[in-house]
């Protein structure tokens, strides 16, 4: 079982204040927020990369966590796409099949469009296989099909997911919503 | 019109195409070449082969403003009124006539909360916002918005649609993922199969099978 808990957790960031007591269980978890409401500043702070200016966070069961921002180019370190993925600690070939981007192996990931480069990502990071993968704005950048492939996957991970999202009907059933207004996270719906 | 003839640009081909003004959405999958038709049309790319004019004009001799799909990648300036300002100062305009521009810009595009800010506290979302009013302050005859609504709420998309089709240039072409917004444009283009797959309500139709395909 993984989860990670943030207990009356304070975040601070710039102008933005956040305030949450919260579990986040096994399964697929979204946020949703307006735009500039602190989705990708909780996302941070959830991955690790920012200390809360109050509270605790603990995790249960987690051992890696792994964040993935936005844009998929921070991410790009490697000279070829197999390159990319070998740098993940993944094997490229079955993963770059499945991906569609088999005949792409030997370009520069750099060469790729914006929604290749975010396929890759993404396929990478969920075949790192982290306890826990937070993902900032996943579906952005993706067409249809894609992100019916990426909601298979999200579903089908075990460990705690982690999602912000402004494509909320792109979430499968059985995901635990949040949502941020006003500098809270609250638990969202049924 | 953008009229568009014997066109190839990297893996895009198409003999014949005419954009009338007004909000075009350009659609298809990922890979397809959104991205460089959006390039074509404003100048940014010159094609490999064939002739793109804009009312009979090289896209690069008429104004263009652009949106990119990645919000980090639009703004220049540290702050948000420089940002807005800078078409202005870019051009030799009076003080006045820049302050002006930004301000009705920032107006349309519902940036003027953000315009004492710093870019670094925006937002993904804010930052696409903020790019819009910057693209909008140079008054384009061509406004590329490439994709930069997948980090938008609806609400916020919502709101957009009429400032992008009301911001007073001539051409907006917005690559897209989003129904609704293919539904809400004056016109469609679907890409796919290395060219054209579609215009109008068969672009718009594509929607079904792509849902399908998922």
């Amino acid at each position: 079982m993984t989860a990670i808990i943030l207990e009356r957790v304070v975040i601070e960031r710039g102008p933005l204040r956040l305030e949450g007591d919260l579990r986040l269980g096994p399964g697929l978890h979204a946020v949703t927020g307006r735009v500039g409401s602190g989705k990708s500043t909780l996302a941070l702070a959830l991955a690790g990369g920012i200390r809360p200016a109050a509270g605790t966070v603990r995790l249960e069961g987690i051992g890696r966590r792994l964040w993935v921002g936005h844009d998929p180019v921070v991410h790009l370190t490697g000279g070829t796409v197999a390159a990319e993925v070998a740098s993940w600690r993944v094997e490229p070939d079955s993963l770059l099949s499945s991906l569609g981007l088999a005949d792409r192996a030997r370009d520069d990931p750099f060469h790729l469009s914006l929604g290749m480069q975010k396929r890759l990502v993404l396929g990478c990071a969920l075949a790192a296989r982290a306890d826990l993968l937070v993902l900032d704005e996943p579906f952005a950048s993706l067409d249809l099909p894609a992100r019916a492939r990426l909601e298979r996957a999200l579903t089908a991970r075990d460990g705690t997911t982690v999602v912000m999202t402004h494509a909320d009907r792109h979430l499968p059933p059985g995901t635990t919503r949040w949502r941020i207004e006003g500098g809270r996270v609250r638990p969202e719906g049924p | 019109m953008i009229a568009l003839s014997g066109v190839r640009a990297r893996t895009l081909s198409i003999d014949s195409l005419a954009i009338p003004p007004g909000l075009t959405a350009v659609v298809g999958l990922n890979g397809t070449g959104k991205t460089t038709l959006l390039e074509a049309c404003t100048g940014l790319l010159l094609p490999d082969e064939g002739t793109i004019l804009v009312d009979g004009l090289p896209p690069r001799e008429v104004d263009a403003g652009w949106v990119s799909a990645s919000p980090d990648r639009s703004l220049l300036f540290s702050r948000v009124d420089d940002e807005l300002a800078s078409p202005g100062r870019f051009a030799g305009l009076s003080p006045i006539e820049t302050a002006a521009r930004a301000t009705g810009a920032a107006e349309r595009a519902g940036a003027v909360r953000h315009l004492s800010r710093s870019v670094r506290t925006l937002s993904g979302g804010e930052r696409g916002v903020v790019a819009l009013a910057a693209a909008l302050a140079s008054q384009p005859t061509v406004l590329a918005l490439d994709e930069f609504d997948g980090f938008l709420d609806r609400e916020t998309l919502d709101d957009l649609i009429p400032a992008a089709r009301d911001s007073g240039a001539r051409f907006v072409l917005w690559s897209t993922h989003d129904r609704e917004l293919t539904r809400a444009a004056d016109h469609a283009i679907a890409l796919g199969g290395g060219g054209v797959a579609g215009t109008g309500a068969a672009a718009l139709a594509l929607f079904d099978a792509w849902e399908r395909a998922a």
